[in-house]
């Protein structure tokens, strides 16, 4: 079962067009890994995805359901079905780590017991073993703690849909691993679907069910990590071989 | 233009960055008398400004026909720019009167969107205070309280030293001429008057501009920069709400504290100036200032700057939330809101001057 579905999506800031006529579907407890060079349109996308930025044309479907960016309701019914990791963590500095994952739950179930609410972002911060850090202010922390702890932020209220912007961005390879096995686990566990925003190869290799390529704004593969290998399309083959030019032969 | 057809101009043997402004200006020059011929034969000694030129000049098929390039200019033009597709023409240029109109309705609209898009963000945020207020929902509890500590108590050394500092400079500067006239006495008036009215208001709306718009500015550009806003977003939250409720509601109990504060050191400073410069005792400062002013001119002083501080707010808030996503644009959007709030600060005290006086 599709969990989102875009329909000739076009995207744009003023007269310039980031993503033309994009269409596709993204299944439900997978994670879709969203690759393309610098500038190809990658965080446009996910931003589209979440709510942030209107389309010039198409549709987003979310569970069905077409979401309307004009109306507050519908993106109201869509945030609450939604996490967000973005690229830099986007902490909120003036809280503390505990209080910047407690932040969605205080904001959207404003009646939750403070008891209850404790153990929910006890748990969250213990999946991404962060309780030792709980009472750091973000800028007491490191990058990989960082977004790890905007990840216990975006999974605290369960949501069915996690977009992540570039989560092993500015990473070394050892955290960057642990983060992906982080977010193996979190889509088991918690049956939740991932769309993940990235250009490292190693982390699609190991993380993606299905692959997103884009290219100057454009859809160039739509597959199983599998399709990648068989491609034909020399840029998705040079991308994925990391040549600088789209040469394959 | 020839009257045999478009002016040929032949471009110079060495054509490298120094010597295309010269080749550029002549090329222009012909293309306002008509089409020209673009002739390349003669060019020997290169670089990739040349290139450049040349791709420009082919993207301007209207009026610019390329002649004669050498084999050795065709294969590195092809080498380093066969993929990149030419700027797009934009023909001669326009005279300076065109581009000043073109420039200036540029400027007038961006501005009027600017001024729409302040008036939504003002509406939008009398509606969330007052639904702040009836249901208590989407602020983070206990924000309030930190902004009035910082808006209050942070404040005050800095806005009684200033109103101190102004009420000896005016009751000095005054004094000087009423006694001239014999009239030290009305020092007590004047001073009351325009401290509680006029100063005391005006001061404490720049230094809040100042300190607290700056600072709110500053923090919520930041926010953007970051990112933070649009987490708050996908949480479900309304940064308009969460970040300026607070802010509006924390400057409406801190501005009384901040008047009160003010008018009793700048009176103060009034009275300091009226015993050792003209030696008027403070009780008769006094006596004769309570002939001059009452309660509703305090009043009238507090109600104009509780606007100025909305006003602060608002105007900080739009610069902060409004700044596009680089780092340095965090520092103009911080000058900018000092400059918007003193802005609306003196209009909003014009009007009230208006309504009050005229």
């Amino acid at each position: 079962m599709d969990i989102i579905a875009v329909r000739n999506l076009n995207v744009g800031y003023g007269s310039f067009e980031v993503l033309k006529n994009l269409a596709f579907d993204i299944p439900a407890v997978c994670l879709t890994a969203v690759v393309g060079t610098s500038g190809c349109g990658k965080s446009t996308l996910l931003k589209t995805l979440a709510g942030l930025i209107p389309p010039l044309e198409g549709d987003v479907f979310f569970r069905s359901a077409r979401v309307d960016f004009q109306s507050e309701a519908s993106l109201a019914a869509l945030y609450r079905g939604i996490g967000v990791l973005y690229q830099d963590g986007a902490l909120l500095n003036n809280l503390t780590l505990y209080e910047n994952v407690a932040l969605p739950v205080r904001m959207q179930q404003p009646g939750m017991p403070e008891a209850v609410l404790r153990e929910m972002v006890h748990d969250r911060l213990s999946q991404v073993d962060l309780i030792e850090s709980a009472a750091k202010y973000p800028s007491e922390l490191s990058g990989g703690m960082r977004k790890r702890g905007a990840l216990a932020r975006a999974i605290v209220l369960d949501p069915a849909v996690v977009f992540c912007d570039e989560p092993s961005g500015g990473l070394d390879p050892v955290t960057s691993a642990h983060l992906d096995d982080l977010l193996l686990s979190l889509k088991e566990t918690f049956q939740m679907t991932f769309v993940v925003v990235t250009h490292e190869l190693r982390s699609i290799e190991k993380i993606a069910d299905k692959v997103l390529v884009l290219h100057e704004g454009r859809l160039l593969l739509d597959g199983a990590l599998a399709d990648v290998h068989t491609s034909d399309d020399p840029f998705v083959r040079t991308f994925f071989l990391r040549k600088a030019d789209h040469d394959d032969t | 233009m020839d009257e045999n057809g478009p002016s040929v101009i032949p471009l110079p043997r060495r054509l490298r960055a120094a010597d295309i402004p010269a080749a550029f200006k002549e090329i222009q020059a012909g293309r306002e008398e008509g089409p020209v011929t673009v002739d390349f034969r003669g060019v020997e000694d290169f670089d990739s400004s040349a290139l450049a030129l040349l791709s420009y000049l082919q993207a301007c098929t209207s009026d610019v026909r390329v002649v004669n390039i050498s084999e050795t200019l065709d294969h590195s033009f092809r080498t380093f720019l066969g993929g990149t597709p030419p700027a797009a023409c934009p023909g001669p240029d326009l005279d300076l009167p065109t581009r000043a109109l073109h420039s200036l309705s540029n400027r007038f609209l961006a501005q009027m969107r600017a001024v729409g898009k302040f008036f939504v963000l003002l509406g939008d945020e009398i509606y969330y205070t007052f639904s702040y207020i009836t249901k208590r929902k989407g602020v983070y509890p206990g924000e309030v309280w930190n902004q009035l500590f910082f808006m209050s108590y942070k404040s005050y050394p800095i806005t009684c030293l200033l109103v101190f500092l102004v009420g000896v400079t005016i009751a000095l500067t005054s004094a000087a001429q009423l006694k001239l006239y014999g009239a030290d006495i009305y020092l007590a008036d004047l001073i009351g008057y325009g401290m509680l009215r006029e100063l005391v208001p005006l001061m404490v709306g720049i230094i809040l501009a100042g300190k607290v718009g700056a600072s709110i500015a500053a923090e919520l550009s930041t926010m953007s920069v970051l990112e933070e806003v649009d987490a708050l977003k996908t949480m479900g939250v309304v940064p308009e709400k969460f970040l300026m409720v607070p802010r509006l509601l924390a400057v409406t109990l801190a501005v009384p504290f901040l008047v009160v504060l003010a008018d009793a050191v700048g009176i103060g400073g009034g009275i300091l100036v009226a015993r050792f410069s003209l030696g008027i005792a403070p009780s008769s400062f006094l006596r004769e200032m309570r002939t001059a002013v009452d309660l509703g001119d305090f009043f009238i002083g507090l109600e104009k700057s509780i606007v100025f501080g909305w006003a602060v707010v608002v105007g900080s808030g739009y610069k902060g939330l409004t700044v596009g996503r680089s780092a340095a644009e965090v520092g103009r959007a911080t000058t900018e809101s000092v400059v918007l709030s003193i802005s609306l600060i003196i209009l909003i005290d014009c009007i009230f001057a208006i309504i009050l006086y005229y």
